[in-house]
C-alpha cells in the first residue's frame, strides 16, 4: 500500500500526461503526427521558459509575480527599439534583456536590502510594468508603419532575424523558441542539479538561517535569483515579440499564471517536492498537451481554463498532502 | 414630421414583405458543398463583447445553410494565442479558413502558408497581406460620410464641431478621412475641439474630457464621435451639463445599450451608422464559399451601412438589436454577394 | 482583592515521550504570597513541568492539587479555571499586537462573551483600568501594545494573566528579553502581586532575579528535584546542585597546547562591560561556561562574524583579524558548530550526504559543477569518522536521532583543514553515549586547532576541555586549569551578582592569563 503510494507521488504526473496522450490521439487522429507535437511545444516554449525562471526564485523560497509583466515589458521595449528608433536586431534584444536584468535587480533590491516580502514586492514590481510599458506609446501597441504622437511615422520595422527567432523552423520542423526552450531547460536544470550554486539555492530556499551560517552568501544567491527570473522572463518577451511581429499591449496577460501553475505543477513531477527545472518544463508541457487536445476538440476557452485549474489542484495535492509523512 | 415617420414606416414594412420573399426563395436553393464533409474554421481574435458574439451568429447561420461544418477558435485578444490557434488549424486541415480580427503582422506568414496548403482563407477587418485572400470590411468611409450628411441635413453647413479622434486605430482613421474632405469642401463646418483616449474605461474618460471642452467652448453644436464608445462619454458629459438641446452627438456602431442611450427622452445622441455585425458574419462566410466554389469574391468586399436615427427608433419602437433586426430590413440583410447559387440563411 | 492563602502542591508528577524519561518524580509545594524560584539547566524539564501545570502535556503520573483537593489539568482551559496561569517566554504570544492595552487586557472577557457585541468604549476602558491596577500598570490604555517598549509588553501579558485573578502565576524567564530597568519595573510587579497573596513559580538563569525576589529555590536536573532550598537561601548551593557536582571526574589528560593562534585583546562583550584579553593555543579545547546571557555565546558568535565584539581587537596567528561574516570567517579557517541545530544547521530538505557537504562543496567542484563521486567519497570518509550510524547517506537527515544529527554537523567541518574550532552548545540533545563519542573525536583531533566550546553544563565542560573560562553577564571572571579546578570557586564565579568582586575569587595560581578587570 506504501509501495502504491510512493508510486502514486513518483509517477502521477507522468502517467497523467500518457493518458491524455493516447487519449488525444485515439480522439483526433491528427494529434500525434509531428507537426501538432512541434505545435504544441511552441505553444509551451514561452510559459515554459517563465516558469524556469520563477523556479530559480522558488528554489531561494522567493516567489516572482512580475514574470508575466517583466515579459510583456520587455516585448514592448524590443518593439519600441526596433519601430521607432530603427535600432536593428541586436540593440533590440540587449535592451530587452537589460530590462529583465535591471527588474531582477529591482526585485533583489526591494527583498533584500528593504525586506519586502516577496509576493508584494514582485506584486509591486508588476503592476509597475503594467503601466510602464504602456508609457511610451501612450498606451498603443507598437507595429511597423505606426503614427507617433507627433504625427510621423515610425521609421523601423521588425527584421527578418528578429522574427527568425520566433517563427523559423530549424530543419523545416523545429521552431526555434522550442530549441531556446530546450536549452534554457538543460542549463536550467544542470545549473540547480548540478552545480554547487544551484546546490547552494536550495539550501538557502530550505533553511536560509542555516545556509547562512554554513556560509552561504544568502544576499547574493537571492539576487542572482531574481535577475536569473527577470532575465528568463524578457527572453520570453522577446520571443512573444518575434512570434507576434508587434508589440501588443494585451499579449502576455496569461503568461504570470501559466508559468507559475508549470512551475507549481512541477514541484510534483518525479515526486522531487520542491521547484525544479525538469519539473517546470514538463509541467508547462502537460498545461500544453492538455489545451493543444481540448482546442482540437473543440472545447470551449472556460472549460479549458476549469480544466487547467483542476490539474494545477490536483498536482499541489499531490505534493503537499501525499508526500508528507505524516505523523 | 408626421409625415416622414410614416413614410419611413411605410419602407419599412414594405422591406418586411421583401425579406420574407427573399427567404421564401432560399429554401429552394442547393448548396453545391451539401453532403460533401467540407469543414471551416472560424479563428477570431476578438471573443468578448457584443460585436463578436453577432458576428459569430452570422457566421454560424451562413455556414450552415451552406452546409458547411463550423469549428470556432477563441484567441481571447492574445495576438500569439491567435497564431498558435491558425497554425493549428492549417495542420488540422480545414477546407476553409475565416479569420476575424488580429495583426497584418502576426498572422501574414501563417496566412500564406494556409494558402499555399491549398486551404482557402478570408479576412474580416485584417488585411492579410495576401492576394489570395479576400478582406471583408465595413465601408468605414460610407459609416463617416452618412453620419455627418446626416449632421449636415439636420445643422445645415455650419456649424462648430467637438471631434473625438485617437489616431493610429486603421477604421477610425478611415472615418478621419472623410471628415477632413468634409471640412474643406464646408469651410462653415468648423472643429473647435478635437480630444480621444482609449484609456478604459472609454466612456468615463471621454466623459471628463468632454465636459471640459464644453465648458471652454459653449458654442459647440455638433459633437462627432466616429465610435460608439465615444459617443456613449459625450453623452454623459452633455447631460451632466444640461446641454442636450443645444448638442447633437453623431457616431457611428450600434449596440443594445447605445439604442436605450439614444432613446432616452430628450437624448443628444440623434444618429449613428453601422453594419450589422451578424450580417458581416455571413457576408465572410459567403466570400468563402465563392473561393471553396472556383470563384473570385474580389480583393475587397464590403459591406454597406445602415442610418439609423433617433427618429426612426422611437418611430418603430426599437428597443434593442432584435428590435432593430426585425424591424430594420436593411440592417438585417445584404444582397452582398447573393448569387443564384447561393443559399442564404 | 483580600489575601488568599492558597496552597499548591504537586506531587509525583512524571511524564515521559517514548523511552525519554523527562520527569521523574516531581513534588513541590508552593503558597500564596512566595515565590519559588525554579532553575534548571537547559534540556533539565523545567518546560515540560510548565507546559504540564499549564495544561499543554498530561502528565503519565501524579497529582496537582489546590487547597488539598485535587485538579484534573488536561488543558490550558482547566488549568486557567483551576487558578493556575502561565506567562510563556515568548511575550508576543501573550499579547496581540495590534490591539490597544485596554483591548488586550479585557481581551478573555471580550472572547468569552461577557461583553456584547458592540462595546461601548468607556465602559471597555473602566474595566481595563481595574486590571490594569492590579500590577500597577501605569500607561495610557489608549496606546497600541505594538508601540510598546518589551518590558511594557510583557507587564500587559502579566496584567492580562492577572485579570482572571490566578492563585499560581508562572512566570517562564521572563526577563529573557528585558533590559535591566525594564526588568526592575517587573520586579515590583511580581512583588505587588506576591503582596496581594499569589503563588509565584519564577523560572530563570539569571542569579540577580534570584537574588531578588526568591523566597524559596528548588532545583531541577535531570528531570528530578535536586535541591529545595529555604531562607537563608544558599545561592551557589542551589547554581551547584542544578549544574551537577563533577568534582574529580575529569577522564582525560591536560593539554597545555602548542602555539598562540586566537589573542583577545582589551575585547569588551557589550557597551559597559570589563574588557579582558585572552591567548588561545593549538591543541587545547577551552569550554566558555557561565548562566544564561552570561556572554559566552557572544564570545564565539562574533569570532564566526554572526555579531561584533562592543570594542577590542583579535588576532589571528599573528595578524589582526574580524570576520564581516560566517561566509568570510570560513574561508579563514574558522569553523562553527551551531546551537540549536534544527533553526541554526539542518537544511531539512537535504539529505545526509548534502547536509555533510554544504560548506565546502567549493572543494569537490569543478566549474561549480559538483563531482558527485568525489563528493560521496569524502562525506563518507567524514561521517565514519565522527561515527554517524546511518544505513543510507541520501536518506533525509529526519532519519536519524537526534545524537547522529550533531555527529554530522560535526562532521560538516572535519572536511577541510580547520584553524579555529567553535562549537555553541554542542551536547543539546545530544544522548549519552553520542555525547561521549563526540567528546571523544573533538579531543582526539584538537591537535592543530584552537577548540572553543561553550557549555552552560559543567559537567560538559568538565567532560571535554583543557580550559575553563567562565564568564557572567559579560565580564571573563575565572579561567581554570581542568586539572588544578577548584570547584566551588568554579560555582562561585558562575553564580555571582555581577557587581561582585572576583579579583578574591579566582584560583590564581592556575591562570595563564592575566583577568584585567
Amino acid at each position: 500500500m506504501t509501495n502504491f503510494r510512493d508510486h502514486a507521488i513518483k509517477y502521477g504526473l507522468l502517467v497523467l500526461l500518457a493518458t491524455m496522450i493516447v487519449f488525444f490521439s485515439i480522439a483526433q487522429p491528427a494529434f500525434l503526427s509531428m507537426i501538432n507535437v512541434f505545435i504544441i511545444l511552441q505553444s509551451v516554449s514561452i510559459v515554459a521558459i517563465l516558469a524556469l525562471g520563477v523556479t530559480a526564485t522558488l528554489a531561494v523560497n522567493g516567489f516572482d509575480l512580475s514574470i508575466g509583466s517583466t515579459a510583456a515589458f520587455s516585448m514592448m521595449m524590443a518593439s519600441y527599439v526596433m519601430i521607432v528608433f530603427d535600432g536593428g536586431t541586436t540593440a533590440a534584444i540587449l535592451t530587452a534583456l537589460g530590462v529583465g536584468v535591471l527588474v531582477g535587480l529591482v526585485n533583489g533590491f526591494m527583498t533584500v536590502q528593504m525586506r519586502v516580502p516577496d509576493l508584494l514586492a514582485t506584486l509591486g514590481m508588476m503592476f509597475l510594468l503594467l503601466g510602464l510599458q504602456l508609457i511610451p506609446t501612450q498606451g498603443r501597441s507598437i507595429a511597423a508603419g505606426m503614427s507617433l504622437s507627433g504625427g510621423e511615422t515610425a521609421p523601423g520595422k521588425f527584421t527578418e532575424a528578429f522574427l527568425f527567432l520566433g517563427r523559423a523552423r530549424l530543419f523545416d520542423i523545429i521552431p526555434v523558441p522550442v530549441v531556446i526552450m530546450l536549452v534554457l531547460a538543460v542549463i536550467t536544470y544542470l545549473f540547480l542539479e548540478r552545480t554547487r550554486h544551484g546546490r547552494v539555492m536550495y539550501a538557502i530556499g530550505s533553511n536560509e538561517r542555516a545556509a547562512h551560517l554554513a556560509g552561504a552568501r544568502v544576499k547574493f544567491y537571492r539576487y542572482v535569483a531574481y535577475v536569473m527570473s527577470g532575465v528568463y522572463a524578457s527572453i520570453g518577451g522577446i520571443l512573444l515579440a518575434a512570434r507576434i511581429g508587434r508589440g501588443d499591449v494585451s499579449s502576455g496577460n496569461s503568461l504570470l499564471m501559466d508559468g507559475v501553475a508549470a512551475a507549481l505543477i512541477g514541484f510534483a513531477v518525479l515526486g522531487a517536492a520542491r521547484p525544479n527545472a525538469q519539473g517546470s518544463a514538463i509541467g508547462a508541457l502537460l498545461v500544453g498537451v492538455l489545451l493543444n487536445g481540448l482546442t482540437m476538440m473543440n472545447t470551449p476557452y472556460y472549460t479549458q481554463d476549469f480544466i487547467k485549474g483542476l490539474v494545477l489542484v490536483a498536482a499541489l495535492m499531490f505534493t503537499f498532502g501525499l508526500s508528507k509523512k505524516r505523523g | 414630421m408626421m409625415k416622414s415617420t410614416l413614410k419611413k414606416l411605410g419602407l419599412a414594412v414594405a422591406s418586411i414583405a421583401l425579406m420574407a420573399t427573399t427567404g421564401a426563395q432560399a429554401e429552394e436553393v442547393k448548396s453545391p458543398f451539401e453532403g460533401k464533409g467540407m469543414k471551416i474554421a472560424h479563428v477570431r481574435y476578438l471573443s468578448q463583447g457584443d460585436f463578436p458574439e453577432l458576428y459569430l451568429s452570422g457566421v454560424r447561420a451562413q455556414a450552415e445553410a451552406l452546409g458547411l461544418e463550423l469549428d470556432v477558435y477563441d484567441a481571447r485578444q492574445d495576438a500569439a494565442i491567435q497564431r498558435s490557434q491558425l497554425e493549428q488549424a492549417i495542420m488540422k486541415g480545414y477546407d476553409g479558413i475565416i479569420l476575424q480580427h488580429g495583426f497584418t503582422d502576426s498572422l501574414k506568414d501563417l496566412a500564406d502558408m494556409a494558402v499555399q496548403n491549398g486551404i482557402k482563407v478570408v479576412a474580416f477587418d485584417v488585411n492579410a497581406d495576401n492576394p489570395e485572400i479576400p478582406q471583408i470590411n465595413q465601408d468605414d468611409h460610407l459609416i463617416a460620410r452618412m453620419s455627418l450628411e446626416q449632421a449636415i441635413k439636420d445643422n445645415g453647413n455650419a456649424w462648430k464641431a467637438a471631434y473625438v479622434y485617437v489616431p493610429g486605430i486603421p477604421p477610425l482613421d478611415r472615418r478621419d478621412e472623410v471628415f477632413t474632405e468634409l471640412k474643406e469642401k464646408f469651410p462653415g463646418i468648423e472643429e473647435v475641439a478635437r480630444f480621444g483616449t482609449l484609456n478604459n474605461p472609454i466612456p468615463n474618460q471621454i466623459a471628463d474630457q468632454a465636459a471640459a471642452v464644453f465648458r471652454a467652448n459653449p458654442d459647440i453644436t455638433v459633437a462627432f464621435s466616429p465610435y460608439d464608445e465615444f459617443a456613449k462619454g459625450i453623452k454623459i458629459a452633455v447631460d451632466e451639463a444640461g446641454l442636450s438641446s443645444s448638442v447633437k452627438i453623431y457616431s457611428a456602431d450600434i449596440s443594445n445599450s447605445d439604442i436605450q442611450a439614444m432613446r432616452e427622452p430628450g437624448s443628444a445622441w440623434v444618429a449613428t451608422t453601422a453594419t450589422n455585425p451578424a450580417i458581416m458574419g455571413q457576408v465572410s462566410v459567403r466570400a468563402l464559399a465563392y473561393l471553396m466554389n472556383g470563384e473570385n469574391p474580389g480583393s475587397q468586399v464590403t459591406v454597406p451601412p445602415v442610418l439609423i436615427t433617433q427618429e426612426m427608433l422611437n418611430a418603430l419602437d426599437i428597443k434593442n438589436m432584435n428590435d432593430l433586426v426585425a424591424k430594420v430590413a436593411s440592417f438585417s440583410t445584404s444582397d452582398t454577394l447573393t448569387p443564384d447559387w447561393m443559399p442564404l440563411p | 482583592m483580600g489575601i488568599q492563602s492558597d496552597s499548591i502542591e504537586i506531587s509525583g508528577i512524571k511524564k515521559s515521550f517514548g523511552t525519554n524519561t523527562v520527569l521523574h518524580d516531581i513534588s513541590l509545594t508552593v503558597s500564596g504570597g512566595e515565590v519559588l524560584a525554579l532553575m534548571g539547566a537547559n534540556g533539565a524539564g523545567k518546560s515540560t513541568l510548565v507546559k504540564i501545570l499549564s495544561g499543554v502535556y498530561q502528565a503519565d503520573g501524579g497529582s496537582i492539587s489546590v487547597n488539598g483537593q485535587t485538579s484534573i489539568i488536561d488543558t490550558p482551559q482547566q488549568a486557567r479555571e483551576s487558578g493556575i496561569v502561565t506567562v510563556h517566554q515568548i511575550i508576543n504570544d501573550g499579547v496581540v499586537q495590534d490591539l490597544t492595552i485596554a483591548e488586550n487586557l479585557i481581551l478573555d472577557q471580550l472572547c468569552d462573551g461577557r461583553f456584547p457585541a458592540f462595546v461601548n468604549k468607556g465602559k471597555l476602558h473602566e474595566r481595563a483600568a481595574e486590571v490594569a491596577k492590579t500590577i500597577g500598570l501605569d500607561l495610557p490604555l489608549d496606546t497600541k501594545v505594538a508601540e510598546l517598549s518589551q518590558a511594557d509588553k510583557q507587564l500587559v501579558a502579566i496584567a492580562r494573566a492577572l485579570s482572571v485573578k490566578p492563585r499560581l502565576l508562572i512566570l517562564d524567564e521572563p526577563t529573557s528579553s528585558l533590559s535591566e530597568r525594564e526588568a526592575l519595573r517587573l520586579f515590583d510587579a511580581v512583588e505587588q502581586m506576591r503582596d496581594q497573596g499569589v503563588a509565584i513559580i519564577y523560572i530563570s538563569h539569571r542569579m540577580s532575579d534570584i537574588r531578588r525576589l526568591a523566597d524559596r529555590i528548588a532545583a531541577l536536573r535531570e528531570g528530578r528535584i535536586v535541591g529545595l532550598f529555604e531562607k537563608p537561601l544558599d545561592y551557589d548551593g542551589a547554581v551547584h546542585s542544578m549544574l551537577g557536582h563533577a568534582v574529580g571526574e575529569v577522564m582525560h589528560d591536560y593539554q597545555s597546547g602548542e602555539a598562540s593562534r586566537v589573542v583577545f585583546r582589551q575585547v569588551q562583550l557589550a557597551e559597559g562591560s570589563k574588557p579582558f584579553d585572552l591567548d588561545l593555543k593549538t591543541g587545547q579545547i577551552v569550554a566558555l561556561t557561565g548562566l544564561l546571557s552570561s556572554g559566552c555565546a557572544s564570545v564565539v558568535e562574533s569570532l564566526f562574524g554572526m555579531h561584533e565584539f562592543a570594542s577590542g581587537t583579535v588576532m589571528l596567528d599573528g595578524a589582526e583579524w574580524r570576520a564581516a561574516s560566517p561566509n568570510q570567517a570560513i574561508k579563514d579557517g574558522v569553523y562553527m558548530v551551531q546551537e540549536d541545530r534544527g533553526n541554526n544547521a539542518i537544511i531539512p530538505d537535504f539529505s545526509i550526504e548534502n547536509n555533510t557537504s554544504l560548506p565546502f562543496l567549493k572543494s569537490f567542484s569543478w566549474l561549480s559543477f559538483i563531482n558527485r563521486d568525489r563528493e560521496k567519497a569524502r562525506v563518507k570518509e567524514v561521517i565514519d569518522l565522527t561515527k554517524v550510524k546511518y544505513t543510507d547517506p541520501t536518506a533525509e537527515m529526519s532519519t536519524l536521532s537526534g545524537g547522529n544529527q550533531q555527529k554530522v554537523m560535526v562532521a560538516r567541518w572535519m572536511l577541510e583543514e580547520c584553524r579555529v574550532l567553535l562549537l555553541n552548545e554542542p551536547f543539546q540533545g545530544v544522548d549519552i553515549s553520542s555525547r561521549r563519542q563526540i567528546g571523544k573525536l573533538l579531543r582526539e583531533t584538537a591537535k592543530d586547532r584552537v577548540t572553543i566550546a561553550v557549555c552552560t553544563d559543567v559537567e560538559e565542560a568538565l567532560e571535554i576541555a583543557d580550559r575553563i573560562i567562565v564568564f557572567n553577564h559579560n565580564n571573563l571572571v575565572g579561567d581554570h586549569r581542568i586539572d588544578q579546578i577548584d570547584m566551588p570557586t568554579l560555582i562561585k564565579q558562575i553564580a555571582a551578582a555581577p557587581d561582585a568582586d572576583f579579583t578574591a575569587l579566582s584560583s590564581s595560581k592556575t591562570q595563564e592569563t592575566d583577568i584585567h578587570a
